[in-house]
């Protein structure tokens, strides 16, 4: 590994560090799609940020852009309000025309502007290390490592500051405005980083890996804990194992370094989609199947209960009246045999005690709305379980 | 009772991500009654109408509509939604909604004729919303909305009406002009199953009742059940199942 | 070139027809489907599927090596399609939100496709792809055989659109209801969707996978400013999104260096801001006159009503009174007073006014009226 090499690595590290913070958020509050909107809309102020500084690396192009994307977000909530268009509509109507506005600008000044758009969308992580910065004349790094480190710097200072309101106005708008906390100012200051991180970052790997960078961790990481720490936590190893791999493979393959870390987060997001513990596909296809039959066989218990006529109580009654499925129905009464819910005598169906116990507290608990004790009342009760 | 029975419902379990939401409903519905569920909030008062309708897959039990399954007799039956389940800023006039009420005697493809925009008209003429039926339907009042939705269902000519809260959020003197409706179309030997909310005005309204708290509490005639003691069982806060043995 | 003549050269010359009928085919297309995706609150999924495609695109051409633009297009339709059903399986299946299913799949599946276009570029057989064009989009790189499929396609659509037409607009505006009258809701928006995922991949050599939303939303959402009735908005998206095409693509062939998607897109936003102000009844500044309208009224009211009080408590409706007691309420000014003389409600005679017959009944009628608006 050569030091070109290694900075490109911690490069993509710490922009994949610096997306996944805010990034972690915007999942939370369900506003994923404006990261995506933003990263399109900076283009306009990039293009005017670099009219008056001449430099992609300037901290007051990054400023400018940054403020398109505070602007799209308030352009996108004006439009909302006036309730022209649903929702959504508003962020598919605004970006295509800002980034329209930001392509044209660019073409018309081709020549006085070495910007591609290709490059601002793609960014291109493999020309990172050479553009050095140099103090005084002394190199001290490249200048996007620099520049992508004070934005992760700032990024953490103000989770650190603000983690508790971030916190609050992210789960209960409400209690956050009772306790004092603007729940406006934390939203724009949330846009105003995503906005930064997002300027910050496209030079090195375009605008559209930043969305993946900012979306992927942090939905692969929720689908993993319910705590939002660990979850804080889990986003940002994601983004930096993604970085990190994504540029071996880009390395193995010879292709684009932000599409490789991309497609890194991509086959992350698969697996853990699939295999998750608790919230993943398989889980819950599983979990649904177990509590199919084991909502069943409440059902059925429930049926005993209510019914003492014996015409009700017919093991054949399951299939003509209730309407199940044989292979159902069967499945049902072995679980309710197995877990000594029920005795059959001469293909009538009664419940054992237990059963008569497990059923009453059942119906207690539903209609009282704790459906959560249902499932610890199942540990209780259940040998096997559906 | 000698009547014939409009709807049959046998042992009926829905649940929602597999919370269980109605347990083990029997409920038998004679003809040409004027019927409430009443029951309180979360008590599965809409989704006893939606898993009968077919709207919601139960996971167990049944559903017959004068002896047959409901998907073989839908032409006998119509159904009014909670008005705040569609989106009433789409582009459409009342007239356009009420004659959707045809789509389904039309079957796939063909379109309205005159023969549906006349019954179309008349069912706007018998909820008096016939000098707005080219309004855009965001342009009406909640209660001129209620009407519409009703008029859809008029327009469907069926035997049974199933109407989820037709009286929220609207206006007295449509809420009277509604009930008069229902009670017109009991007299025509219909049967009219309306979900609702205000229990004062239950024995004015219905003949009919049934108590709903995910479970069923009871059902029967107005005169002989809606009593303090189905209300407390329904209602009330320390409330235990009794088992109707 | 300048507008002019490039009007005057679209009839003649081959390559600027094509182009033209190209966009404008496609603009009606995504115009009319577009509708239905604003309708039915779907308006990111064209943003997500058009990105979800690009893979296809690269895969199709690794596969069957061939640039020919049809295979591409079924690659970039199969990989939308994953695209689209992936996002249902993610938010039916998970606790995430459509929002980051949307933007998951978006930025997820395009990554992919840069690698892949990336990977492809370096091969040696490359031929130089020019697979870029999907990326932003070149109108001009459109043939005759383009536009013959765009236009198989938009004739297609249409025929399905108005065969099942009761159909679709049942579906978007009340599906249980559509339920519950025997449709069968998920083949119908199967049917929609699948629709929806076609008109956008067939603008991606045109427009773009970056620009392609705003094909889909812009012009529908014009043209509901402008009408109430659901086959009019379709017709005038129709419209507006064939006029953004052929617009678009006379101004980027007029001015040198523009590719022509951008300029669509702006074209077609322009169209968005006008309607948005302008449209009569939804409009914002028609809104807002209404408004300032409304308060004058209420004003005059306020005034007639005032008037009324006093000139009930005499037995002569038409007794005169002093100007000057006006004066010690709000909502008068000498200009109210003027209109309802103007209106033949007041009659002035000198610092007197009086109520005519006319003015006494519509204020009595107000009387009324808020009485039975306060029951």
């Amino acid at each position: 590994m050569n030091s070109a090499q290694i900075e490109i690595q911690l490069i993509a590290s710490l922009v994949a560090i610096a997306c996944a913070i805010p990034g972690t958020f915007l999942v939370l509050r369900k506003m994923a799609m404006i990261s995506d909107a933003i990263s399109h809309s900076i283009l306009p102020g990039i293009v005017i940020g670099f009219f008056i500084t001449q430099d992609l690396n300037s901290p007051l192009l990054i400023l400018l852009a940054a403020l398109t994307g505070v602007i799209t977000v308030v352009l996108v909530e004006r439009i909302q309000k006036t309730g022209l268009v649903k929702e959504d509509t508003a962020i598919g109507l605004v970006f295509p025309a800002l980034f329209s506005i930001g392509v044209i600008m660019i073409a018309k000044n081709a020549n006085d502007i070495h910007l591609d758009v290709d490059a601002v969308l793609l960014g291109e992580l493999a020309f990172a290390p050479f553009d050095r910065l140099i103090i005084s004349g002394i190199d001290v790094g490249p200048k996007s490592l620099w520049i992508i480190g004070s934005i992760l710097m700032a990024t953490i200072g103000l989770l650190i500051a603000f983690f508790k309101e971030l916190k609050i106005s992210t789960f209960d708008v409400g209690l956050a405005a009772s306790l004092g906390f603007s729940p406006a100012l934390i939203h724009y200051g949330l846009m105003t980083v995503a906005s930064v991180t997002t300027v910050g970052a496209f030079d090195a790997v375009g605008a559209i890996l930043v969305v993946a960078l900012m979306i992927a961790p942090a939905a692969s990481a929720y689908l993993l804990t319910t705590d939002l720490k660990k979850m804080l936590g889990l986003a940002i190893v994601f983004g930096v194992f993604s970085a990190i791999s994504g540029y071996w493979l880009a390395h193995w393959l010879d292709a684009s370094i932000a599409g490789s870390i991309t497609t890194i987060l991509g086959l992350l997001f698969l697996v853990i989609y699939l295999f998750a513990p608790s919230k993943g596909l398989i889980a819950v296809m599983y979990r649904e199947k177990q509590q199919r039959t084991e909502v069943s066989l409440l059902t059925f218990l429930l049926h005993l209960k209510n019914h003492s006529e014996e015409r009700e109580r017919h093991v054949n009654h399951l299939q003509e009246h209730i309407n199940w499925q044989k292979v159902r129905a069967k499945t049902v009464l072995d679980l309710a045999l197995k877990n000594n819910m029920i005795v059959i005598d001469k293909k009538i169906v009664s419940l054992t005690e237990k059963g008569d116990e497990f059923t009453s507290l059942a119906i207690d608990y539903i209609i009282t709305n704790e459906d959560a004790q249902i499932e610890d009342m199942k540990d209780d009760f259940f040998l096997f379980r559906g | 009772m000698d009547k014939k029975l409009a709807v049959q419902i046998d042992d009926l379990t829905v649940a929602y991500n597999y919370k269980p939401v109605l347990w083990d409903i029997d409920l038998e519905i004679p003809e040409g009654v004027l019927m409430a569920i009443v029951g309180p909030n979360g008590a599965g008062k809409s989704t006893l109408i939606k898993a009968t309708l077919g709207i919601l897959k139960p996971i167990a039990g049944s559903v017959s509509i004068y002896g047959k399954p409901y998907n073989k007799q839908r032409s006998l039956v119509a159904y009014v939604p909670q008005k705040g389940s569609v989106d009433w800023d789409f582009p459409t006039t009342a007239l356009d909604v009420v004659l959707m009420g045809t789509y389904g005697s039309l079957g796939w493809i063909k379109r309205p004729g005159l023969k549906e925009k006349k019954a179309a008209l008349e069912a706007l003429e018998k909820v008096g919303m016939l000098p707005f039926k080219d309004r855009q339907i965001s342009q009406l009042s909640g209660g001129q909305q209620q009407r519409i939705f009703l008029a859809r269902a008029l327009v469907q000519d069926a035997s049974i009406y199933f109407m989820d809260e037709p009286f929220q959020g609207v206006d007295a003197t449509t809420e009277i002009a509604i009930i008069n409706i229902l009670k017109e179309l009991r007299k025509a030997g219909k049967t009219v199953i309306v979900v609702h909310h205000d229990l004062q005005t239950v024995p004015e309204y219905f003949d009919w009742v049934t108590f709903l708290n995910v479970k069923k509490i009871a059902t029967g005639p107005v005169k002989d059940i809606f009593n303090d003691d189905n209300l407390t069982k329904t209602y009330g806060i320390n409330y235990k199942v009794s088992i109707q043995e | 070139m300048d507008i002019q003549e490039y009007f005057s050269l679209v009839f003649s010359d081959y390559t600027l027809r094509t182009i033209t009928l190209g966009t404008a085919i496609l603009g009606a297309v995504t115009g009319m489907l577009g509708s239905f995706a604003v309708l039915r609150k779907q308006s990111l999924l064209g943003d997500a599927i058009s990105h979800a495609a690009l893979p296809g695109i690269a895969i199709a051409f690794l596969i069957t090596g061939a640039k020919d633009s049809n295979t591409l297009l079924i690659g970039a339709l199969v990989s939308g399609l994953i695209g689209t059903f992936w996002i249902r399986g993610i938010v039916n299946k998970t606790h995430l939100k459509s929002d980051t299913a949307l933007g998951l799949i978006l930025s997820l599946f395009f990554g992919f496709g840069m690698l892949l276009l990336t990977f492809i570029q370096k091969q040696p057989n490359a031929n130089q792809a020019g697979l870029d064009k999907y990326l932003f989009g070149q109108a001009a790189t459109l043939v005759e055989s383009d536009v013959w499929l765009m236009a198989i396609v938009t004739g297609i659509c249409l025929f399905v659109l108005l065969l099942f037409w009761k159909e679709f607009k049942i579906l978007l505006f009340d599906k249980d209801y559509a339920k519950t009258l025997g449709f069968n809701t998920k083949s119908i928006d199967i049917l929609i969707t699948s629709f929806i995922v076609l008109a956008i991949v067939l603008g991606l050599q045109t427009v773009g996978v970056v620009l392609m939303s705003a094909m889909l939303l812009a012009p529908a959402a014009a043209a509901r400013q402008w009408t109430n009735s659901l086959s009019k908005m379709v017709f005038l998206a129709a419209i507006f999104g064939a006029f953004s095409g052929v617009f678009g693509t006379a101004i980027s062939a007029s001015q040198n260096n523009l590719s022509t998607g951008p300029v669509i897109v702006i074209v077609a936003s322009v169209f968005v801001i006008f309607s948005f102000i302008f449209s009569p009844n939804r409009g914002l500044l028609f809104r807002q006159i209404r408004f300032i309208a409304n308060r004058r009224d209420l004003e005059l009211q306020k005034t007639l009503a005032f008037m009324y009080r006093i000139a009930e408590t005499h037995e002569n409706i038409s007794h005169p009174h002093a100007i000057k007691i006006l004066n010690n309420f709000q909502g008068f000014t000498r200009k109210t007073l003027q209109k309802l003389v103007d209106k033949n409600y007041v009659t002035l005679d000198g610092t007197m006014w009086s109520l005519t017959e006319k003015g006494f009944e519509t204020a009595s009628n107000l009387y009324n009226q808020q009485a039975i608006n306060d029951e």
